[in-house]
């Protein structure tokens, strides 16, 4: 059981910054998710957690403990890496206790422990085995049983489901949670599968270019975006983003632009603003022609089986509709688009940040 | 064109080649053939040109134990070659490990001075290794042949690019299952290094088996290493063709037997180092 603090953790790598001053709280039996796309710097933040790469600035508490200088040995932290990095020469059995030979236990309480966990992960009849002799998903069990064997502190995982095919993928994402409910151990899980994210995690941690987008569950990440980058990472089809600009008209705010009109719901007079509106494809919906709305054509209507997402062109801008199938249109349709206003999202058009209306006052960037 | 054709035209190419093949393996198998045919021929044979050695005689062989201390000479000889490549496969395989897996400032280019001693020719360092072990007292013992190639810059060229290939994973597995850089090394990259390992100590212990100059320099004797105890058959007034080649014919057992017993790794060994 254990809480992870990371206080301006940052990693050079000479000119290059992996790693920009990370403030995280993680909280004891958390499963929080460093979700971001390659290169982002997430699998270095894990590292810098396990220890094993040395931070340039900032410092690391477990518990009560400051890890910034201790030696990943001495860490009270299991991992699991993407490539499993099962010992070739050493049978599952040895694999699995390797962690303990380490620590010295008994040989006896090796065995026991080592069936132990194996029967948990249903490997019981592998042990003899050397990984050669052994399945993706069953590889990925004996890392998990070689992390699972010490009882640590906490589990930090580098993308773990990426070298499984789709179907096992869904499986052992589903085992992994439950594995962390019946635990309750803290978990640091690196991935850039926004599906992953959004199943699995208690908090994710978006990252960008070394920054840490934004902190908060899925349901926050997901339907209050804290920048462009956010609303765009999360969402398949991401979020449609489209230049507007807000503008008052009858003592209701708008928003303007090419084909578009759609109203924010916000009584108030203001000085004309650019930004940037973003609407999720699932919150579009399509309107009587010639009314207020965004008015597109659409180019391509793809099925999905049970849904459709139609793609659409909005004067330059590009936007995607999802809803359930049929939808009804066809190639070459004129239609209009409209989305309720809490489903509307405003972002600064230099920063990209996320703009709410505090009422009062105009709006400003959170 | 019919798929006959195409089926057919291989097939007599590879006939060519097996062909060419043949008669380049009998080149290379006849003068051994010839060598252990002349250590069975009588005495008075020795001269003889017959293919088959006929009457067959052992008196050679007696001859070379009689005048020399054979088995003396190849258990010497055995000690060099086994020190020898133990000796540059722990010191490779130390520098090696330490060149892949750790950080340190100068890396690149210790590693390069490292390497580049492989340029320098023996000939160049013979006298002033020669004066060290002089001045050791190291001369005419067998220490004072093997110390001298204890560091091998091939073998820590081969056994750093087999590590380079490495899976660093395994490496940080190892320290976050909580082994110490020492014994990650002997738990996890050896057993992983076996094949490696192997052909490179048997490319090394050949090497050192063959070894004629070095010891020669050092031991100053002509019966200390087996090599050196061929040159014993050999005279002003002639060659003493019978010893010599019974001689001969014991010192290329050893690498023979080990030949046919670790084909594979002596194959791997020559194709890896890409060399001789």
């Amino acid at each position: 059981m254990s809480r992870i603090q990371l206080q301006g953790i940052t990693r050079r790598f000479g000119p290059v910054t992996a790693v920009d001053d990370v403030w995280l709280d993680i909280a004891d039996g958390e499963f929080l998710v460093l979700l971001g796309p390659s290169g982002c710097g997430k699998s270095t933040l894990l590292r810098l957690i396990a220890g094993l790469l040395p931070p340039t600035e900032g410092r690391l508490w477990l518990d009560d403990t400051d890890l910034t200088h201790v030696p990943p040995q001495q860490r009270d932290l299991a991992m699991v890496f993407q490539s499993y990095a099962l010992y070739p020469h050493l049978s599952v059995a040895r694999n699995i206790g390797f962690p303990l030979r380490a620590r010295k236990w008994p040989r006896a309480e090796i065995r026991a422990k080592v069936a132990e966990v194996a029967a948990t992960l249903g490997l019981t009849a592998l042990l003899d085995r050397k990984p050669k002799e052994l399945s993706g998903g069953q590889r990925q069990r004996v890392a998990l049983g070689r992390a699972l064997v010490r009882d640590p502190g906490a589990f930090l995982l580098d993308e773990p489901l990426s070298n499984l095919d789709a179907k096992l993928r869904t499986g052992t994402r589903a085992e992994i949670a439950e594995l962390h409910r019946s635990l309750g151990t803290t978990m640091v899980y690196v991935t850039h599968d926004q599906v992953e994210a959004m199943t699995m995690a208690t908090r994710i941690a978006l990252l960008d270019e070394g920054r840490l987008a934004q902190l908060g569950t899925p349901s926050e990440v997901y339907d209050r975006p804290a920048s462009v980058f956010a609303a765009t990472f999360l969402g398949s089809p991401a979020m449609n983003i489209l230049d507007a600009t807000v503008r008052s008209a009858d003592g209701s705010l708008a928003a303007h632009g090419k084909g578009i009109e759609l109203s924010l719901g916000i009584d108030a007079v203001l000085p004309d603003r650019p930004v940037r509106l973003g609407v999720r494809p699932e919150h579009l919906t399509f309107a009587p022609a010639g009314g207020r709305g965004i008015h597109a054509v659409v180019t391509a209507v793809e099925n999905l089986g049970s849904e459709e997402v139609v793609q659409c062109l909005a004067g330059e801008g590009r936007i995607a509709v999802r809803g359930p199938r049929p939808l009804g249109v066809s190639a070459g349709d004129a239609v209009t688009l409209t989305a309720r206003p809490e489903h509307l999202h405003l972002f600064d058009s230099a920063s990209g940040r996320r703009l709410t209306w505090q009422p009062e006052s105009v709006p400003a960037s959170v | 064109m019919t798929i006959d054709d195409a089926v057919g035209e291989p097939r007599v190419r590879r006939l060519g080649g097996h062909l060419v093949l043949g008669v380049l393996s009998l080149a290379c198998v006849f003068p051994v053939y010839w060598l252990y045919a002349t250590s069975v021929r009588a005495p008075g044979d020795v001269y003889s040109l017959s293919v088959l050695p006929w009457p067959l005689s052992t008196a050679s062989y007696a001859d070379a134990f009689a005048k020399n201390d054979v088995l003396g000479m190849l258990l010497n000889t055995g000690v060099v070659a086994v020190f020898s490549a133990l000796g540059q496969l722990l010191v490779a395989l130390l520098a090696a490990y330490a060149f892949v897996a750790w950080r340190f400032p100068l890396q690149r280019l210790l590693y390069l001075m490292f390497v580049g001693t492989w340029l320098v020719p023996f000939q160049a360092t013979m006298l002033p290794n020669y004066v060290l072990l002089s001045r050791l007292g190291l001369l005419e013992t067998l220490a004072g042949v093997i110390v001298p190639t204890l560091c091998s810059a091939l073998g820590v060229l081969l056994l750093r690019e087999h590590l380079a290939g490495f899976p660093k994973e395994l490496l940080d597995a190892a320290r976050m299952d909580g082994r110490s850089s020492w014994s990650t090394l002997w738990l996890v990259v050896v057993p992983a290094l076996r094949p490696a390992l192997a052909a490179l100590g048997i490319l090394l212990a050949i090497t050192a088996w063959n070894e004629y100059f070095w010891p020669a320099m050092v031991l100053q004797r002509s019966n200390a290493v087996v090599q050196l105890g061929l040159r014993s058959f050999m005279g002003t007034e002639g060659n003493d063709w019978g010893p010599l080649m019974a001689t001969a014919g014991l010192a290329c057992l050893p690498v023979l037997v080990l030949y046919l017993v670790l084909q594979r790794h002596i194959v791997n060994a020559f194709v890896r180092s890409g060399l001789k």
